[in-house]
């Protein structure tokens, strides 16, 4: 048996000359939840379609459990389960109806997948909705109706791809700690999010992807901790004026590489390139646009302003959003 | 609302749908140029437009049995064999080998001139001419009959070349007339060949294409695409389904046809069902093509509306393929369904056995097994073009 449960070699994806996935390397554990992080467009959705034999790769292959995407297709796609925004249940059909079809196509024992699809309405408290149109869930029971579906063969993959988007933060919390509990059980997921906070709560390890590259791996702490370069200070300074921080950041920005500046009435986050002055530079350009200050912090990068930082500043991911926007 | 306003937001909306009219360019290719230049186009060529003199009885096969054997007979058949309008006339058939033949598509017609023809004619008498036409060509019959009065009308057994009159010149004299023959049909079984065809057509295509496609925008066939069935099993089980639906349609269809306006189709019902389910085959199987094409909802609707107009056009339903010239009876002969129109008016009208009609069927399965062969292929290839 294969240690681990992925393992890609130089695996890239271009659309005409557009590189959506450029030489992807990366090994995933049995039982691994390894989360794969990046803004819109970075090629994260790409990644999963080519592990999930969804999309063939322009270079380069990838094992699952052991076998070929490229030459083993039909069996990868009985070790993976997949929920991915597109790739969807039949609405018109109930949970139930659905999980039959796919109980048939998994070719799973008539016997075998009554009891499984009683225990996984069990498992989402899906008993009094079973019979219900997957059309009429509302999202977070449409959600869970396509976990059920991913899990319904005992998959040894699990693909959760944005999984948590549109969810409200209770559900999405539930989610989180069920995802979990399928890794304790042995399930490798791969959880694809662009939503910063969350790899840092759940995954083993996490994969940041900037348009289409894998540019850094590691446990959230390596990651906050590889960003060596990087200082954070955190401000409260009320009625901060557009026009006062547009100043602070162009005055910041002659000193020094600013990753990102960030202002939620009081609070204000700058993350730079390291210095052991940031905060009195903070501080004495606020004054000198005439700004308050109640209170300065130095802090500890989050896995956000370290990925912010990896991949070049908020600048730069605001550009790469751009024109993700124009190739859409 | 005050008329001015009504009349405002009227203008507003027109203005709006030119807007959209004119940044869709696939609208404008259709509606200004397709539908009105090619459909005219061909089929104008096709019947002889474009300069050109056209003959449409010209090259049809019809078989001329001379049992009068005079100078009379002899003179008539030269008249017509040297027109522009009987290039294909046949001879050395028997009244009744001649007859066994129509249907068969060997030939369209049979003219029978019966003894005593000179006589009648020598004695002032309106002498007959006998034409048997395969009624299941309705378009080509009238043609035939048409045609050949103008030759008979007038005709002159002591005249050598036969003066060919136009419409105008026309005399009403004793001359030759013509009794014609064919089978009679009960009143719907015409209407039950093209409507059997039509809603197979119709019905098979928009539930494959679809289909297909509200699948792949819904994000349910990536949810196949992602389990371990194979495209073919997608393929045949859709196909399975639609095989009951049509049957189902078939059934229908018949019933409403025989106990609601009469039909008597001289074939059984394996027959029938036979050639619907063919039909039905050959349609899914184009249907399959197109979306493997990554075709919208929409898309769909407007390609079924061409195929449907384009079969009318082309496989004998508006005009008899027969009576086609040049590309327009390349097109038609091209088309499945020109000899699915074919078997079934040759199986329901004429009562042909199926396993008679070898080359149509011929034709037919193998337009269904190029079909889904193609469509397999586009799917597979096309497996990651198909996501959402």
């Amino acid at each position: 048996m294969p240690e681990h449960a992925i393992v890609t070699e130089a695996l890239t994806k271009n659309f005409g000359h557009f590189t959506a996935v450029d030489g992807l390397n990366v090994r995933v554990a049995k039982g691994e939840l390894f989360g794969l992080l990046g803004p819109n467009g970075a090629g994260k959705t790409t990644t999963v379609r080519m592990l999930c034999t969804l999309i063939e790769p322009t270079r380069g292959t990838a094992n699952i459990v052991g076998y070929d995407i490229r030459e083993q297709a039909a069996e990868v796609r009985r070790q993976i389960g997949v929920v991915s925004e597109g790739v969807s249940l039949y609405k018109d059909l109930s949970i139930e109806e659905n999980l039959k079809l796919l109980s048939t196509l998994y070719e799973i024992p008539r016997p075998k997948a009554e009891v499984r699809i009683r225990e996984l309405m069990d498992m989402f408290a899906f008993r009094e909705k079973a019979t219900r149109l997957v059309g009429a869930l509302s999202s977070g029971w449409a959600k869970k109706a396509m976990i059920c579906a991913a899990l319904l063969h005992n998959p040894q993959v699990l693909f959760l791809d944005e999984v948590t988007s549109g969810l409200d933060p209770q559900s999405a919390i539930g989610l989180q700690d069920f995802t979990r509990k399928q890794c304790e059980q042995g399930v490798t997921v791969i959880w694809t999010t662009h939503y910063m906070g969350e790899p840092e709560k759940i995954c083993d390890r996490v994969g940041i992807m900037f348009a289409g590259r894998l540019v850094q791996v590691g446990t959230p702490d390596e990651l906050k901790h590889s960003v060596s370069e990087l200082s954070v200070v955190e401000v409260e300074t009320p009625g901060l004026s557009g026009g006062q921080l547009e100043k602070l950041k162009s005055r910041l920005k002659e000193m020094r590489q600013v990753y990102r500046v960030k202002y939620a009435d009081p609070k204000l986050e700058v993350s730079c390139e390291r210095t052991d002055t940031l905060a009195e530079e903070v501080a004495s350009t606020l004054l000198e646009v005439g700004a308050r200050i109640r209170a300065i912090n130095t802090k500890d990068p989050t896995l956000e302003e370290a990925f912010i930082a990896l991949t070049g500043g908020e600048e730069e991911i605001d550009r790469f959003l751009e024109s993700a926007d124009r190739k859409e | 609302m005050s008329i001015a306003g009504f009349l405002d937001d009227s203008i507003a909306v027109a203005e709006n749908e030119f807007r959209l009219f004119r940044r869709n360019r696939s609208a404008i290719l259709i509606s200004l140029v397709v539908l009105p230049f090619f459909f005219t186009a061909s089929l104008g060529a096709g019947r002889g437009g474009a300069g050109t003199t056209y003959y449409p009885t010209a090259n049809i096969p019809i078989a001329w049995v001379d049992n009068d054997n005079s100078l009379a007979s002899i003179r008539l058949w030269h008249s017509l064999a040297t027109s522009h309008d009987f290039r294909n006339l046949i001879e050395g058939y028997t009244e009744q080998g001649a007859l066994a033949e129509l249907g068969t598509k060997r030939i369209y017609a049979v003219i029978v001139v019966p003894k005593g023809f000179q006589n009648d004619l020598e004695n002032g008498y309106q002498a007959r001419l006998i034409l048997y036409t395969d009624d299941s060509e309705p378009g080509v019959s009238d043609q035939i009959q048409a045609t050949l009065t103008t030759y008979t009308q007038n005709f002159d057994p002591n005249v050598d070349v036969q003066p060919y009159l136009s419409q105008l010149q026309r005399q009403s004299v004793a001359g030759v007339g013509i009794v014609t023959k064919g089978a009679i049909f009960a009143g719907f079984n015409v209407g039950l060949t093209t409507v059997l065809a039509i809603v197979q057509i119709f019905a098979g295509f928009y539930e494959i294409a679809g289909g297909m496609s509200r699948e792949r925008e819904d994000g349910t066939y990536a949810r196949l695409l992602v389990s371990p069935i194979p495209i073919g099993s997608i393929m045949l089980g859709k196909t399975l389904f639609d095989v009951l639906l049509s049957v189902i349609r078939t059934f229908t269809v018949l019933a409403i046809s025989v106990y609601g306006y009469g039909a008597r189709p001289n074939t059984d019902i394996l027959t029938l069902l036979s050639l619907s389910l063919i039909i039905a085959l050959v349609t899914m199987g184009i249907g399959f093509v197109v979306a493997a094409l990554k075709v919208g909802q929409r898309a769909v609707v407007i390609i079924e509306f061409f195929l449907i107009l384009f079969l009318f056009a082309f496989s004998g339903l508006i005009i008899d393929s027969n009576l086609l010239v040049g590309a327009s009876q390349v097109i038609s002969y091209s088309l499945p369904f020109t000899y699915a129109f074919d078997a079934l008016k040759r199986t329901i009208l004429l009562g042909r056995p199926l396993l008679s009609l070898t080359f149509d069927l011929e034709y037919m399965i193998g337009s269904i097994v190029a079909t889904y062969g193609l469509a397999f292929v586009l799917l597979h290839f096309s497996r990651e073009r198909l996501i959402k």
